[in-house]
């Protein structure tokens, strides 16, 4: 944009400012994870102080913590696969066959997110009960594929789209089936898409709390509600709790952020990358 | 994108190459005329038994007289429940004050979003760019209870880091979530801050999907930033962009976590929201046909919304016109 | 686990604990979670030794039943519930009924816990076999029947035919009000309690200050002298320990929105001077709820904001604990099951072992007593504060295998010495017979004031009604909006809550009595 040094990294230390001024209070409870109670409630606050792990050492050989970690990995990575080949499926035939009716069931599908939680909680509740799902694993895995189908649909569909029609006739012509087509073709092509679509995906349903707490039992429980169970010790607010919990329940989705970060960009462009993202 | 960028020839080739085995059951899929319906056949199954099915129940509790933890049985009603709503001045207060703050913190997080996006639209050469925009996105990912435990904390008159730079700054201290007249704005200002990096990303990617030789033969002909932005980057970004916030405004009009955890609705009922109406009706009254009833109200709200926002978009013109 | 289980278990996380550099703190909760010391369960066990055939009699003999409890998350007392069975339960029931039995925890978060118990009872579920619910949903839980009317066991069980202080009996036990329905046996019992900065109160520069500026009158310095003070002497006391410059306060009570919060700390300035909640026979609440004496009432106790931190309209019990151990306030109203938190020791540990050593306020330096007193027309003393606390309820669904279980074990939970050792761990009971006992007042710091609190009707709750979440939502709303100025004027607050809670009962057809055509006017 400018070519004067100066003013670039005047325009580099305010980018880098506002970044940090969006972590700050992220920052804060980070550093509280490493103090006493005691330091993070003060009246005075305490910026300098002797870092202690006991914080992060209580939560990780707390009961439950590590079951309950490896439930949220379990829970996200597997609706959100779920998520993913359903949505393609019907992206795909969205994208190339264009059946009548595709806007409208598009925009119904998206009506899900329009709901309130507590609101369809009770129905599905009631019906898992029914099913014999509640307090399963499987139980909880294909409610958050629902939850992530209709956000994965609209980015697939979008990549579809931008992919030529071209790959396909080829592909057909010189004796492919269809679902080679499909999977070995196209499937490759969106890839991007994929990646978008799993990392976003996976940031909703790894914060998810109410229908976990509320469908999910022993053996199928997620950190979110091990965050909303613990935050009360013997009557106090358990601050280095919540504190140190977040700080580690944070990492994954921070890396991956750090990792996949070209893909949310482009993913969120619905395959139109035409410029820098 | 690097693949899609690659001459279609070679990708072609590969698609041949590829394309031998087939599979009799495969074979047999592809002659089925109805090979496209059968691709919706699961997203179809997800749909009806995750969201049809709810939703019917919904609709049909919502005309019955039905408390979970009352003896007597529910009883048909008829359009009770939405008459009583429609009387209700709670009701009216409520969706007036959830109208206010959803538009207010849709508005704060969009504006202040797409200004910073493209703040960082030029932002290539940024040594740490990677990070810098990792730690700017961070908000969004932390769990909701922490942020609602811990902005209790933060806005504390007492114990508050937010009051320690307010005394600093300008010597005094303020009861953001306890005052009447701060309370709703510090509710606001939490989601915004929560919610700015999400439109961040959507201006990102909406800023991304500008055709590249249209900016540059823009500023060959030295064309004024505001026209570039409106004949050039709206017309190409706003499909994403509306995107973004029609997510954001279906969100935020159900907003319930925040305000339960921060304020619990108060000072008084000054961050009542409707999602956290719902959840007392529905969860703590078990008063399933009134919360069933509000429930069908919101979601009619939110469909009228998504609505405006498609047609505004006219979705499928925008689509043709990017082709 | 078996005694000897728990025993290797206990040496293996203090060697781990040591190795790892674990604060006492953290090593004193986990410690808690497994165990007392052998010795104290064996004097336990051989304390209470019923006939010696019961063990050929029990139709569970041999079997093994697995029992889970909800309770509180993170409250101490429903803990205790569950590692008392696992400790102590578990091999009294092997040595007298011949069966296995194993006890887990659900915790759910307190505000969310009915939901939780809801949801699965509705469905007909056993999952839960006991649940220790709070007093206002016995009706919620015991109109749709899903737990068990306990009238019929305890006739055919004598052993639970316990007595407990007057205000528990009724408080954790009775609906209807009024009526004679046993529901809930109490688990933890619970009162108001004011906790009082000795440190500050003794402080001879304070008590010149305080005589100087107020006619010669002295701060008050012991438990008998607290007892005998009254709420205006209280705001004395209050008014003098306010300095917003030093950051200190006089007083903090619970003010927040939250859940009953403010009802619980409100009430109090009503009942005590005469003011009635409703008329649990007819349901009527206009006309009593909004009296003159309850709208003086809530102004009165409004009153106390100025002399409390800012921010306190957000105060729960937790807020005050913070409040409290950081040295902020001189004086606190709290639930006296806190003791062991607001002193900011260890809990179980002995009496004045130092739980956080960042925090300023010290076990030493704090003092727990009965609340303030109301003066009344003959200058006698009056209190009526709210009752905390939680019962237990039995699960209705349950089988016949885990019901069985679930009455051995509150035949066991209400033996005079499970019930000590539910009290030297922090518990608070509420059998006469415990409480009379000549030990109890030196157990825990709180002991004294809570006794005081729970005996002679000194606490009380209010409805039970099935429709309690919806009449405490209003009246949350519309009190915590008075304290904070959202509503301009006590007489608006009172009528409201009065008139949506007599639609409320009117509505759901708890009350014939329909609210008054002048509600029609009122809204805040």
């Amino acid at each position: 944009m400018t070519q004067n040094p100066w003013r670039q990294r005047l325009y580099h230390t305010l980018l880098w400012l506002i970044a940090l001024a969006f972590f700050s209070p992220v920052l804060w409870i980070f550093l509280s994870a490493f103090k006493t109670v005691g330091e993070i409630v003060s009246p005075q606050p305490v910026f300098l102080f002797r870092p202690t792990m006991d914080n992060i050492v209580r939560v990780v050989t707390g009961p439950n913590f590590l079951e309950y970690l490896k439930m949220s990995f379990i829970l996200s990575i597997g609706s959100v696969l779920i998520a993913l080949v359903v949505s393609f499926l019907a992206a795909y035939s969205f994208s190339r066959y264009r059946p009548t009716g595709t806007n409208f069931i598009m925009f119904l599908l998206l009506s899900t997110r329009m709901v309130p939680a507590s609101a369809v909680v009770i129905p599905i509740f009631l019906l898992y009960n029914v099913l014999g799902w509640s307090k399963t694993v499987h139980g909880m895995i294909l409610f958050y594929a629902m939850f992530s189908i209709p956000f994965s649909l609209w980015i697939l569909k979008g990549f579809l789209d931008g992919v030529s029609m071209r790959y396909d006739e080829t592909a057909l012509i010189n004796g492919g089936s269809r679902l080679h087509t499909m999977f070995r073709v196209v499937l490759p092509q969106v890839k991007p898409g994929l990646v978008a679509a799993f990392i976003f995906n996976i940031l909703f349903v790894w914060n998810e709390f109410l229908f976990n707490y509320i469908l999910g039992g022993q053996g199928s429980t997620m950190i979110p509600v091990l965050l909303a169970t613990g935050v009360k010790q013997g009557g106090m607010t358990d601050w280095s709790f919540i504190a140190a919990t977040s700080l580690i329940y944070m990492l994954p989705p921070i890396i991956a952020i750090y990792i996949f970060q070209k893909y949310l960009l482009v993913g969120m462009t619905f395959g139109t990358v035409r410029g820098e993202v | 994108m690097a693949q899609t960028t690659l001459p279609v020839d070679n990708q072609m080739a590969t698609a041949r190459q590829t394309a031998r085995k087939r599979m009799p059951w495969a074979r047999a899929l592809d002659e089925n005329r109805f090979f496209p319906t059968l691709l919706l056949v699961p997203i179809l199954i997800f749909f009806i038994v995750w969201n049809v099915v709810p939703l019917l129940w919904l609709l049909g509790v919502s005309f019955y007289r039905y408390k979970l933890t009352a003896a007597r049985p529910p009883s048909y009603v008829g359009f009770e429940n939405f008459i009583d709503i429609w009387k209700s001045t709670e009701v009216w207060g409520l969706l007036g004050r959830t109208l206010s703050f959803m538009v207010l913190t849709v508005g704060g997080a969009t504006l202040l979003g797409m200004l910073l996006g493209f703040l960082f639209w030029g932002s290539g050469k940024l040594p740490g760019r990677r990070l810098a925009l990792t730690l700017l996105f961070t908000p969004m990912v932390l769990p909701p209870v922490a942020v609602g435990t811990f902005f209790r904390l933060i806005y504390d008159p007492i114990f508050g880091i937010a009051n320690f730079f307010t005394q600093l700054l300008i010597g005094q201290r303020f009861d953001f979530l306890g005052n009447k007249d701060l309370a709703f704005g510090a509710t606001i200002a939490v989601d915004i801050w929560m919610w700015t990096p999400f439109m961040i990303l959507m201006t990102l990617a909406a800023l991304g999907s500008v055709p590249k030789a249209e900016l540059e033969a823009a500023e060959i002909d030295q064309i004024p930033w505001l026209k570039r932005i409106w004949y050039i980057i709206l017309p190409n970004g706003k499909f994403i962009l509306m995107l973004g916030i029609l997510l954001r405004t279906i969100d935020a009009f159900k907003t319930t976590d925040l305000p339960y955890l921060m304020t619990n609705g108060g000072p008084g009922n000054t961050t009542e929201f409707v999602g956290l109406s719902l959840y007392r009706t529905g969860f703590e009254a078990f008063q399933m046909g009134d919360a069933s009833a509000l429930a069908i109200i919101t979601l009619l709200v939110a469909i009228a919304f998504a609505s405006i926002y498609l047609y505004v978009l006219s979705y499928r013109e925008t689509r043709a016109q990017l082709k | 686990m078996t005694p000897r289980d728990i025993s290797r278990v206990q040496a293996d996380l203090l060697r781990s604990a040591t190795e790892r550099g674990m604060s006492r703190r953290q090593l004193m909760v986990r410690g808690m979670a497994l165990g007392l010391s052998a010795t104290a369960l064996a004097g336990l066990i051989s304390a209470y030794k019923p006939a010696a055939a019961a063990a050929q009699d029990s139709p569970l003999a041999g079997k093994t039943i697995d029992m889970t409890i909800l309770g509180i998350a993170g409250w101490p007392p429903s803990r205790l519930g569950v590692d008392m069975a696992n400790e102590l339960f578990k091999p009294f029931a092997k040595e007298t009924y011949g069966y296995d039995v194993n006890f887990a925890f659900e915790e759910a978060p307190f505000e969310s816990l009915f939901q939780k118990a809801a949801t699965s009872l509705q469905s007909g579920s056993a999952q839960y076999n006991i649940i220790i619910s709070d007093s206002q949903w016995l009706g919620a839980l015991a109109e749709p029947g899903w737990i068990v009317r306990l009238n019929d066991i305890i006739a055919e069980n004598p052993d639970l035919d316990i007595k407990f202080e007057e205000a528990a009996a009724i408080g954790y036990r009775i609906y209807p009000d009024g009526s004679d329905n046993i529901y809930g046996f109490p688990q933890e019992g619970d009162t108001i309690a004011l906790f009082v900065r000795q440190d500050l109160m003794s402080d001879q520069a304070e008590r010149d200050a305080y005589k100087a500026a107020n006619d010669g009158e002295d701060l008050p310095q012991t438990y008998d002298e607290w007892l005998e003070v009254d709420m205006d002497r209280y705001e004395r006391v209050c008014k003098h320990f306010t300095r917003p410059d030093d950051n200190l306060f006089g007083t903090a009570f619970q003010w927040s929105k939250v859940y009953d919060f403010v009802s619980c700390y409100a009430y109090p300035f009503m009942w005590s001077n005469g003011g009635q909640t409703w008329d649990p026979a007819t349901g009527q609440v206009e006309g009593i709820l909004n009296s003159e004496v309850n709208i003086a009432g809530l102004e009165w106790n409004k009153k106390f904001l100025q002399y409390a931190p800012p921010g306190a309209t957000n105060y729960g019990i937790a807020e005050e604990v913070d409040v409290f151990t950081a040295g902020t306030v001189a004086t606190c109203l709290q639930w006296s099951a806190l003791g062991v938190q607001m002193m900011n020791q260890v809990a179980g540990e002995a009496i004045g072992t130092v739980a956080d050593d960042t925090r300023p306020v010290k076990p030493e330096m704090v003092l727990i007593t009965p609340p303030p007193g109301f003066r009344q027309d003959d200058d006698s003393l009056k209190r009526i504060y709210t009752l905390g606390g939680q019962p237990w309820v039995i699960n209705a669904f349950n089988d016949e295998d885990h019901q069985q279980v679930a009455i051995d074990y509150m035949k066991f939970w209400y033996q005079k010495d499970t019930q000590l050792e539910f009290a030297r761990r922090g518990g608070n009971p509420t059998m006469v017979d415990v409480l009379e006992d000549p030990d109890f007042d030196a157990m825990q710091p709180q002991f004294p004031a809570f006794k005081y609190m729970i005996r002679e009707n000194r606490s009380q709750d209010f409805w039970h009604d099935p429709n309690y979440a919806e009449m405490l939502a209003v009246q949350q709303e519309a009190w915590n909006g008075f304290l904070t100025d959202v509503v301009p004027d006590a007489k608006l607050a009172m009528d409201y809550t009065a008139c949506k809670q007599q639609e409320i009962l009117y509505d759901a057809g708890r009350s014939d009595i329909e609210a008054s055509e002048a509600c029609n006017d009122i809204s805040i």
